[in-house]
């Protein structure tokens, strides 16, 4: 295993390393190999890597093994597999063979290492993607801010004053810095749709049980979900089908064929979109519900509707995350409580203390929401809210303050994510820029460069759509990947 | 509204009590300081716990745990 990269300046290093789709096109018709590609891909990790501690572990070595093989088939004139040379990285919480699966936790660094990867990365490798190493994450997912007291904090690549959020943030940060066109993480209540939304990256949160989770460190079996993070929707797209298909090892992933979405991504005339309000109002602060504006008037959809219980199916998803969360870890929060981080050992204890007839109670509430869901689907096909109550907050900062009420930022960034995990559904996460409209970049304030996210969220099993309007926004212009700044960014 | 912050008026002390007995039960030995913290937490946990123990249901909802024989 190799360690963090900790070298290099960005001298001389290209700004980005391309698309997915370009770099498989690429490589397809001998333009580049899988090889440069990875040469360019260590480049930016070096270059980049240092400012933002996206990175835990590198396995270049592997990357090397894995390029060539790209390579040699592409020498023989062999078909490629459809993710042939692209580079990816992983959250630390996946299984990576011949390394310790840490999960950001100390407590998990003298395990054994993995004797196999999990089954997504294995199904990645398959489709020719390139992995080149482990991202940083919140301690064992508990968290939105990826401010890790063991490997260091995840810096925000738009404003390295601010958090990349979590507990996914390794994995948003490198995609946000363009280090990497893909990245993998998990998501429990947020983990992949905030830190999108303020590293200004897409993000797919699957249904609960599409892609199995076999070689994922678990926090929340109710609720874990993995999923990809893209610069643009087709590759998002293409690494979500390489993804896809049953796994009897995961008791939570549905038996379902693969429903492959291709690149060609639309929307069916006609469809119809609701815009969220009530609590996905009540805590969307300025920026974020601008956001949502934007993208509503994109995709022509002005009517309001509620989910009653949304309120109801977070409190929900807090009791049984503290619940699962705590029992998970207890045996070693007993022996060994000295080695979890501050911020979350006492959490999870209390945690470990809940009562039976809350959880009971708590998942009654899950599947009664879920129900209401289902019904508001039969008067909408997509639903919009934001995926964040605000702007990345400034490292270290305890507290956010929405719409006049203080929640802490660790826990509350989540607000607006965790109703929609609790159900299930799939969502969409969609990177806008709310501020930078209305000013030319010399004359905006910090946060107004900054990017946040808007979620599009379908019905149970329709990523399609989500992905569709995802592409509908992308095309129009509204949501989009934006190179950072002092990476050499001028829009 | 979010309840993250709120404790549930006049119940400290039980809770403290309940605390420090599942504690024992569940085999954890804190210093006074550590039950503090911990109390902490679970004051939070109570009180967002009560948004879902009031919300209506009908007697026979069912649960939704995955289990699949």
């Amino acid at each position: 295993m190799a360690p963090a990269v900790r070298l290099g300046s960005g001298a001389g290093v290209s700004s980005v390393i391309g698309s997915a789709a370009d770099i498989v096109r690429q490589i397809g018709t001998g333009a580049r190999s899988a090889a440069s590609v990875l040469a360019e891909t260590k480049d930016l990790i070096r270059a980049r890597n240092p400012d933002l501690n996206c990175f835990t572990a590198t396995t270049f070595e592997r990357a090397e093994r894995e390029a060539a093989a790209i390579d040699a088939l592409q020498a023989q004139g062999k078909p490629l597999p459809p993710l042939a040379g692209v580079p990816y990285a992983v959250k630390n919480l996946f299984d990576i063979e011949g390394m310790v699966t840490l999960a950001g936790a100390k407590v998990n660094a003298s395990n054994a290492p993995a004797s196999m990867d999990a089954t997504i990365v294995a199904r990645m490798q398959r489709a020719g993607a390139v992995l080149v190493g482990a991202l940083n994450m919140e301690e064992l997912a508990y968290g939105f801010t990826t401010e890790n007291p063991h490997y260091g904090t995840t810096r925000n690549p738009h404003d390295r004053a601010r958090g990349a959020g979590g507990s996914s943030g390794g994995s948003a940060a490198a995609v946000g810095a363009g280090m990497l066109p893909i990245s993998l993480g998990s998501d429990t209540s947020g983990s992949i749709r905030v830190p999108a939304s303020l590293c200004g990256v897409f993000g797919l949160k699957p249904t609960y049980g599409r892609l199995p989770r076999t070689g994922t460190f678990p926090f929340v079996n109710s609720f874990d979900h993995v999923g990809p993070f893209g610069a643009g929707v087709s590759d998002l797209a293409l690494s979500y089908d390489a993804m896809q298909g049953p796994d009897p090892q995961d008791p939570a992933c549905a038996q379902r064929a693969i429903e492959p979405v291709g690149t060609v991504l639309t929307l069916p005339p006609g469809i119809r979109i609701g815009i969220l309000g009530g609590w996905f109002h009540e805590w969307a602060g300025p920026a974020a519900r601008r956001a949502v504006q934007l993208a509503a008037t994109a995709l022509n959809a002005s009517e309001w509707t509620e989910i009653k219980g949304a309120e109801a199916a977070r409190a929900a998803a807090y009791i049984i995350t503290g619940a699962e969360g705590g029992a998970l870890h207890r045996p070693r929060l007993i022996e060994r409580y000295g080695e979890f981080g501050p911020a979350s050992r006492a959490r999870l204890v209390a945690g470990s203390l809940i009562p039976a007839s809350w959880v009971v109670q708590a998942q009654r509430v899950r599947q009664s929401v879920y129900r209401e869901a289902l019904e508001l689907f039969e008067r909408y096909d997509l639903l919009i809210a934001a995926a964040a109550p605000a702007v990345a907050p400034l490292v270290g900062q305890e507290t956010m303050e929405i719409n006049g009420r203080s929640i802490p930022a660790k826990a509350g960034l989540g607000v607006l994510t965790q109703p929609i995990s609790c159900i299930g559904l799939p969502v969409c996460t969609v990177p806008l820029w709310p501020g930078s409209n209305e000013r030319p970049p010399e004359k905006r304030q910090p946060e107004q460069s900054l990017p946040l996210g808007v979620q599009l969220i379908g019905a149970p099993w329709r990523e399609d759509l989500c992905l569709g309007a995802a592409r509908a926004l992308e095309q129009a212009g509204v949501a989009k990947f934006r190179l950072p700044l002092a990476y050499g960014n001028t829009a | 509204m979010c309840h993250d912050e709120r404790v549930t008026e006049g119940n400290a002390e039980p809770l403290e009590s309940y605390v420090r007995a599942a504690l024992a039960l569940q085999g954890y030995h804190f210093d006074e300081a550590q039950i503090a913290e911990i109390t902490v937490q679970f004051s939070r946990l109570e009180a967002i716990a009560q948004t879902v123990m009031q919300w209506p249901l009908p007697f026979a909802s069912e649960a939704a745990p995955v289990f699949r024989p």
